[in-house]
């Protein structure tokens, strides 16, 4: 369909996966800890097929991994794959656009106090 | 060096405009208790060793990130030219072979004061790491913002 090739398949990149809200409250679930499916789909409030299916789009752009255990598969955090989103948002310009941000607010703060 | 000046592939610059008179605006460089105040990205905090505001004088420092992260800093002012420009040396030490230049630009606007930073790398390749990594710090989501946090906490995975 034209309209899917428009638009960035949700298991391109790292970016895309986390744009849907769903799944970055699963890596959060996952953060520190690594969860069965049914202990997700309990803390979300969600049903378990949806659940997998989210988990194959974070597994996909290796966000998850998968730990088998016995008959359980145990999913945990691969915070490698969020490299690149982490690198994404720590770059020169951000960091100076923050310090000037702080900067400006500085400014103004003190100028707020002189009038008094 | 003028803001306008083009910029070469070892640069990189940010430029904006505060709301206050550019005298005021540059003396928040000028010391420690001013600096402490916004240098650094949202959540930073600054433990100062050293600092003395004149050139050749030196700033030695540790930026404390969010995340409970620690980044040694070192910054040598070359040039003050009050209140338009200074010009510094940075980097994590004074021995750091990938210290760089930058040099702070201060105009006088109708509305306020147009501060410009340029900073010049040794090497292209160090500038497009600056682009992409300077300092490491989160966005402004706060998902991404503890997940990005995880990232520097974790490097090993378990075998799959």
């Amino acid at each position: 369909m034209i309209l899917d090739m428009a638009r960035a398949r949700t298991t391109a990149d790292a970016f895309n996966a986390i744009a849907e809200p769903h799944r970055r409250e699963i890596l959060t679930l996952l953060k520190g800890r690594e969860r069965v499916v049914s202990d997700i789909a309990d803390a979300m409030g969600m049903n378990q097929p949806a659940v997998s299916k989210h988990l194959r789009v974070l597994r996909e752009v290796g966000l998850v991994y998968v730990h088998p255990e016995g008959k359980q598969r145990r999913y945990g955090l691969d915070a490698r794959g969020l490299e690149p989103v982490h690198g994404w948002t720590g770059g020169f310009d951000e960091y100076w656009s923050e310090s000037l941000e702080r900067l400006n607010t500085y400014v103004k703060k003190r100028q707020r106090e002189e009038e008094r | 060096m003028t803001p306008d000046t083009a910029l070469s592939d070892r640069e990189l610059m940010v430029s904006r405009l505060i709301e206050g008179p550019r005298d005021v605006v540059f003396e928040a460089f000028t010391e420690v208790q001013h600096l402490s105040r916004w240098w650094g990205p949202k959540g930073f905090t600054t433990t100062t060793r050293t600092f003395e505001f004149s050139e050749g004088g030196v700033w030695e420092f540790t930026m404390h990130g969010p995340d409970g992260s620690d980044y040694p800093e070192w910054i040598q002012w070359m040039e003050i030219r009050p209140p338009e420009v200074i010009v510094l040396r940075h980097g994590e030490g004074p021995d750091d072979p990938e210290q760089f230049s930058s040099t702070f630009i201060f105009e006088e606007r109708t509305d306020g004061t147009r501060v410009t930073l340029r900073s010049e790398f040794k090497t292209k390749a160090l500038r497009d790491r600056a682009a992409e990594e300077y300092g490491a710090i989160e966005g402004a989501n706060q998902t991404l913002d503890s997940l990005a946090t995880y990232v520097t906490g974790r490097s090993e995975r378990p075998n799959e």
